[in-house]
């Protein structure tokens, strides 16, 4: 069974060896066969709209928008008018928006093809899809295995070839780490860059929406039409946005990339430094020069955002109270039990964690310890990198301390759940553009590596990343699901 | 910092969320493990550092105050079971 990358899509919708339709049905019936192993999708019966199937062969006229016909698969994070949007929360069962998130109607516009929602951590909170109300999805390399999380979904289905594409969101490495867990591409543009109407608010300061796919050209392709000034998002950013795509080859000669001492301490695994040694290896090749740095707060990352995230969501959560849509309880005379009991019923554990957390450091008397504190130690991870971009590009680490655990390992310890994010919530809290891609397997598990580029440097990530799959075919590789069918689709 | 269950009962009472008796426990012991890594910070030096709410320097837009919507009210209704001429029907708020 073949991954089709959305290049190689554009290429055989233009030159008619499949039509829109086919295109369409083929993945809806992949979903359909495998996704019961997975339980990558939420929804997936979704209408295609009719306008976009241009698949009428007797039609001369050429295909006209950057993304005609390609199908994608979105988060269940954002809304989609008329098609429910979960949050994999019981809370939001069955939410219907009234209206489509930007970067949804951005796509739409482009002609792109909505497949299915995604599962995911239940509101985002999560890095192993563990926490859905609709069950844990899978990692297509090992089903025993998580495929990281909160995007967890998207990331199974792309890695799986059940979708060529697909969106995801990243608060604190919801992208990036299930994008290494699972040997695919996984973005988080710079904060601001693009929007956040319609993509349900986990920590506002935070959040991103980004992409997850085969290869940083695909990547590109997708971030140009998606990114961008929305009036609608306050904290949208009017920065143009270059057509990635056709810049992929541009020179990274003298290019300087910066490894941070703190990353590479030994407490890395030997098989995992071994890979990343390889890589930085390929990485010379090209012509990159590197460089040791220093980073001396980033250890502060995790506590730093377990106030910070957890704050913001417990704020951004209130307005789940059962009145104007989302879980309510049936039955239930007085107000305030009506409000705690639909909030009781209607969130998880995690969630509930994250809001019993964020409550506690903004309250009377521990707001000053908790939360003003991590938000200036916030500014001093922020500025550590900032003093670290005046003498290189880039920054290089891993992604994740280990590759993909085994479903049900960390569950009930959160501080040893939390401690899988120690890589990529930096990025998050300096709003920097951050990027995972696969670079090898210990024990048959992918592995991924990670780049981090100045605000609105995402063209850096992006070319890095596609001329290393040049030299490279990590990201090429098909997981075991796929190695063991026999379909001739 | 101990986090007692007392403090628990008061969270829950401000961020409006009931716990199942026989789970509180277990939230008890992990709020103390979150805690525990989130007291990390005390040792960061943040003397004469500004607290940082947004990750870039930017200010707050505005926009023209003129109006853009219109009443969608029947459509965003949708998602509410219990509606009435218009209005979201609650548990009795005044005696």
């Amino acid at each position: 069974m073949e991954r089709f990358t959305v290049k190689a899509i554009q290429n055989m919708l233009s030159e008619k060896q499949i039509s829109a339709t086919e295109l369409f049905d083929l993945y809806r019936s992949r979903i359909a066969d495998y996704d019961q192993s997975l339980n990558a999708f939420i929804t997936s019966d979704i209408q295609p709209n009719a306008a976009y199937m241009t698949d009428d062969q007797d039609q001369e006229s050429p295909i006209d928008f950057a993304l005609t016909g390609i199908p994608y698969a979105a988060k269940d994070i954002f809304c989609t008018q008329g098609i429910k949007t979960t949050c994999g929360s019981k809370m939001l069962e069955n939410f219907i928006p009234p209206y489509d998130a930007t970067v949804v109607r951005r796509l739409k516009t482009q002609g792109a093809v909505l497949l299915g929602k995604t599962n995911m951590d239940e509101f985002a909170m999560g890095s192993s899809s563990e926490t859905s109300y609709f069950g844990s999805v899978h990692n297509p390399w090992d089903i025993e295995r998580t495929p990281g999380g909160s995007s967890g979904g998207s990331a199974a289905a792309v890695a799986a070839g059940l979708t060529p594409i697909a969106l995801g969101t990243d608060t604190g490495g919801s992208i990036r780490q299930p994008a290494a867990f699972t040997g695919i591409t996984g973005l988080k543009p710079t904060y601001g860059r693009c929007s956040r109407y319609g993509m349900v608010a986990f920590a506002s300061s935070l959040d991103q929406a980004g992409i997850l796919a085969l290869s940083a050209e695909d990547t590109a392709i997708f971030l140009e039409s998606m990114a961008g000034f929305d009036p609608l998002d306050s904290t949208s950013v009017e920065e143009s946005v270059p057509q990635y795509s056709q810049y992929l080859e541009e020179n990274i000669k003298g290019k300087i990339i910066g490894l941070p001492k703190e990353f590479f301490d030994g407490s890395l695994g030997s098989a995992y430094e071994a890979l990343i040694a390889e890589s930085i290896d390929s990485y010379k090749k090209l012509g990159i020069v590197f460089k040791e740095i220093s980073l001396p707060n980033i250890g502060y990352s995790v506590p730093t955002y377990y106030v910070v995230a957890p704050a913001e969501c417990s704020s951004n959560l209130a307005r789940y109270d059962g009145v104007r849509f989302g879980y309510r309880s049936q039955n239930i005379e007085d107000l305030d039990e009506f409000y705690r009991t639909n909030r009781q019923i209607g969130f998880g554990q995690e969630v509930k964690r994250r809001i019993i957390t964020g409550t506690y450091v903004l309250s009377t008397g521990y707001y000053d310890a908790y939360y003003l504190k991590a938000q200036k130690v916030r500014q001093l991870i922020n500025q550590d990198f900032a003093r670290a971009f005046e003498s290189v590009d880039i920054i290089l680490g891993p992604t994740t301390q280990t590759a993909a655990f085994k479903l049900g390992e960390k569950i009930d310890d959160p501080v040893s759940m939390y401690m899988n994010d120690m890589y990529t919530i930096s990025a998050n809290l300096a709003g920097l553009p951050a990027i995972s891609h696969p670079i090898g397997f210990v024990e048959n598990l992918p592995y991924g590596l990670q780049l981090i580029a100045p605000h609105f440097k995402e063209l850096d990530l992006l070319s890095l990343t596609h001329q290393y799959q040049k030299v490279t075919d990590w990201h090429q590789a098909v997981p075991r699901l796929l190695q063991s069918s026999e379909g001739n689709d | 910092m101990t986090i007692t269950k007392s403090d628990i009962e008061h969270i829950c009472g401000l961020s409006k969320l009931n716990l199942d008796d026989d789970e509180v426990p277990i939230y008890l012991q992990q709020m103390t493990d979150i805690l525990e890594m989130i007291e990390q910070l005390q040792s960061a030096d943040t003397n004469e550092i500004i607290p940082m709410a947004h990750p870039l320097d930017m200010h707050q837009r505005l926009r023209e105050d003129i109006v853009t919507e219109t009443n969608h009210r029947d459509i965003y209704q949708k998602n509410s079971s219990h509606v009435e001429e218009g209005f979201y029907k609650v548990p009795k708020v005044i005696e």
